[in-house]
């Protein structure tokens, strides 16, 4: 059999019941312990005890053997009398006296060096029948006799009482972690319900009903917490997803506009019989639209290019003011024949305005920002290019005279396929994807760019991270 | 060595073409297109059809559209080099991102047009393919009508007169001169005089601007207009046909 994961409820309930049942285990051998010790300390000191009033009962009867008195006890029966095993040796070794009790055995054989000499030796001893013993020793002068009272109660009642006390905690151990287990995993259970009414909502969010939300029950537990961020990325996803159906259908329409104007172009020019010049025009016509499709189709794919790239993947370490004046250069010959005067200032020669960015997809976004710029500007007016370096950013200034972006639109001017509701602007756009991807692009490369409302003319704002060395360690 | 000895036998050598194309309004126009310009070209519409054709008739250029039905245009390629068939090969296909590219010149492709090109662009490719096992044009001047140029000196001059131009502007005419009789597409300046790489730049517009001011100073004080707009396709440097 193929052993399966098992399910968090299930997992969390094993754990727990293996750490309390190690917790019990441990606790049963300390309690298990400390009873065995203090019985032993018990009957140590009811030895002693004994061994002090025996020794007061021991007698030399006339014949000169070493007797016991028997009658200080009222009852026969007394456990001390029935228990106890007792005998004496003098010095050399000579039993003087053996209890009853002994049945003839030896209670602690030979005398060994020192033995109750100093106060009371106890040692467990084992008897010739197998008993177990705890046997105190005490040296006693009677009668001028010298002798060692050896006195023990048999261990066997108190381990018996030991071993029951284990067979005990052994089976409620075990009972008590089933107990546990049971109910650990119900309340688990209980505990993990709104998961489960999580998973199967959330199982149920498909595309097509991304605006969905989980319940939250409680918004500060962990359970309310995870809903929630759960819920900001079903935002999220449901944003892009929406931003993905508008794009695609304004890309289709993008597409299409080129398209219809071919076909009736040709179906115009197919239709009637015309001149060659006549057929020349229709067929040039259609040319321009196939450029104007392949330029949208590019931009698509640059788009797309842009935003499948890694942070850090294909980047360089550049100057911004380089690139710039690159792509000045390349709109220069523009620049000179509306007569614009390019103005560039600011704080050009404190800190150096090293970059790092996807060197090529940077060029496109200032190509487009500045030719967005350049075109705009009427003939013979100023394009102010503003440098403000700060140790954190690069910030690029590109202010013209031109009509400048109506109110409200200084955010849309980056939707993609964003056409202007002001005529002066919508005038000689392109494929409306110019500033889409010159966002996108400079968002990649960890910047900013925004057009600054309430301007004469439009003033649009690159603010890209300066890279230093001491970024780069890091 | 088969080439050779084959040009030998039919004169005068025209430069044979093969194109393996399995549009069929594709290879029809590209058939036309390529013959017109002084080309000897046959057509085949798979690969197995175009494998026959290379045996038969030895041509000295292969344009190969990648993306044909059975085999993959890159297979045919691998067959040919390991065949060590003698062919240049120039490449055709939509799929048209660097990888791409470098995964056909890997493959043995000595040049790659994406799809769509510009038509004019497709044609000096294959002269500039062709034209490598041909000895360099090693002149240093062109003349087209009373229009001279110094490739040496980087000077223009028109009827004796010279004619002061820019650096880019120059750069522009030469481009223009070398290529000239022929139309020149906004994507050949585009890579080819300012070198951008993507397409997807405002250069048109500056291409633009940069034709006129180089048309008002080459043309227009003269009565014979040298520089001519073709319409839909791009520009086009030769005496005007009477």
């Amino acid at each position: 059999m193929i052993a399966r994961p098992l399910s968090l409820r299930t997992r969390l309930t094993l754990w727990y019941v293996a750490v309390l049942g190690v917790l019990l285990l441990l606790y049963a051998a300390l309690v298990f312990g400390f009873q065995y010790a203090v019985l032993t300390r018990q009957m140590f000191h009811d030895e002693v005890q004994d061994v002090v009033t025996a020794e007061g009962l021991l007698y030399f009867d006339s014949q000169g053997v070493l007797q016991l008195h028997q009658n200080y006890y009222s009852r026969p029966t007394s456990h001390l009398l029935v228990d106890r095993l007792m005998e004496a040796l003098d010095l050399s070794g000579h039993i003087l006296y053996e209890s009853p009790t002994l049945h003839g055995m030896m209670l602690g054989g030979r005398l060994q060096h020192g033995e109750g000499d100093t106060g009371f030796n106890e040692r467990i001893v084992r008897l010739r029948d197998g008993t177990y013993v705890l046997i105190v020793s005490h040296i006693h002068t009677l009668d001028g006799v010298t002798m060692v009272i050896r006195l023990g109660y048999s261990l066997g009642p108190l381990r018996e009482r030991m071993l029951q006390f284990l067979i005990l905690l052994l089976v409620t151990v075990p009972a008590a972690l089933l107990v546990a287990g049971v109910a650990g995993q119900l309340i688990a259970r209980r505990g993990l319900r709104p998961l489960e009414k999580m998973a199967s909502r959330a199982e149920g969010i498909t595309a097509s009903n991304l605006h969905d939300r989980l319940q939250i029950d409680n918004p500060n537990d962990e359970l309310g917490q995870m809903a929630r961020v759960f819920n900001h990325l079903l935002e999220r996803l449901d944003q892009a997803f929406r931003q993905m159906k508008r794009f695609t259908a304004d890309a289709a329409h993008e597409l299409r506009a080129p398209l219809a104007s071919i076909r009736t172009t040709s179906e115009v020019a197919l239709g009637k019989s015309g001149s060659e010049s006549q057929y020349k025009e229709a067929l040039a016509n259609i040319l321009e639209e196939t450029g104007r499709l392949n330029e949208t189709i590019d931009g698509l794919l640059l788009l797309a290019r842009a935003e499948a790239s890694q942070p850090g993947q294909d980047q360089s370490v550049f100057s911004a003011t380089e690139l710039v004046n690159e792509v000045l250069s390349v709109l220069s010959v523009l620049i000179e024949e509306k007569q614009i005067s390019v103005l560039q200032d600011g704080d050009m020669t404190g800190e150096p305005t090293t970059i790092r960015a996807d060197r090529p997809l940077l060029r496109i976004a200032f190509m487009n920002v500045l030719h967005n710029a350049v075109k705009f500007s009427p003939r013979r007016s100023t394009l102010r290019i503003v440098w403000a370096c700060g140790k954190e950013e690069v910030r690029i200034t590109v202010g013209d005279q031109g009509p400048g972006i109506p109110t409200g639109e200084e955010e849309k001017v980056f939707d993609r396929f964003f056409t202007s509701s002001s005529p002066a602007t919508a005038q000689g756009s392109g494929t409306g994807l110019g500033l889409s991807i010159a966002k996108l692009v400079v968002n990649r490369a960890g910047g900013r760019i925004w057009f600054e409302p309430g301007q004469s003319g439009a003033s649009c704002i690159l603010a890209i991270p300066t890279f230093t060395e001491r970024l780069a360690s890091q | 060595m088969m080439r050779t000895e084959s040009n030998q036998d039919m004169s005068p050598a025209r430069p044979r073409i093969l194109i393996i194309e399995d549009d069929r309004r594709m290879s029809e126009a590209l058939l036309c297109g390529i013959e017109a310009a002084g080309y000897d070209v046959t057509s085949a519409s798979s690969a197995e059809e175009g494998f026959f054709l290379l045996h038969r008739s030895h041509p000295d250029l292969l344009v190969l559209d990648l993306t044909l039905p059975q085999r993959n245009g890159l297979e045919i390629l691998q067959q040919i080099r390991t065949e060590r068939i003698d062919v240049r090969v120039l490449i055709l296909t939509s799929h048209n991102t660097v990888e791409d590219r470098v995964t056909g010149l890997r493959s043995g492709a000595d040049d790659y047009l994406g799809k769509p090109f510009s038509f004019p662009e497709l044609l000096a490719r294959i002269d500039a393919l062709l034209r490598r096992v041909l000895p360099l044009s090693t002149s240093t001047s062109f003349n087209i009508g009373d229009l001279t140029l110094d490739t040496k000196t980087r000077t223009a001059s028109r009827s004796g007169r010279p004619i002061d131009l820019t650096v880019r502007e120059f750069d522009l005419l030469l481009y223009l001169a070398e290529n000239r009789g022929r139309t020149v597409s906004r994507e050949m300046l585009a890579s080819d005089v300012w070198r951008e790489s993507s397409r997807f730049t405002p250069i048109d517009n500056v291409i633009d601007v940069q034709i006129a001011r180089l048309r008002r100073k080459i043309d227009d004080p003269y009565p014979l207009k040298l520089l001519q707009t073709v319409r839909g396709i791009g520009f086009s440097l030769r005496e005007p046909q009477p």
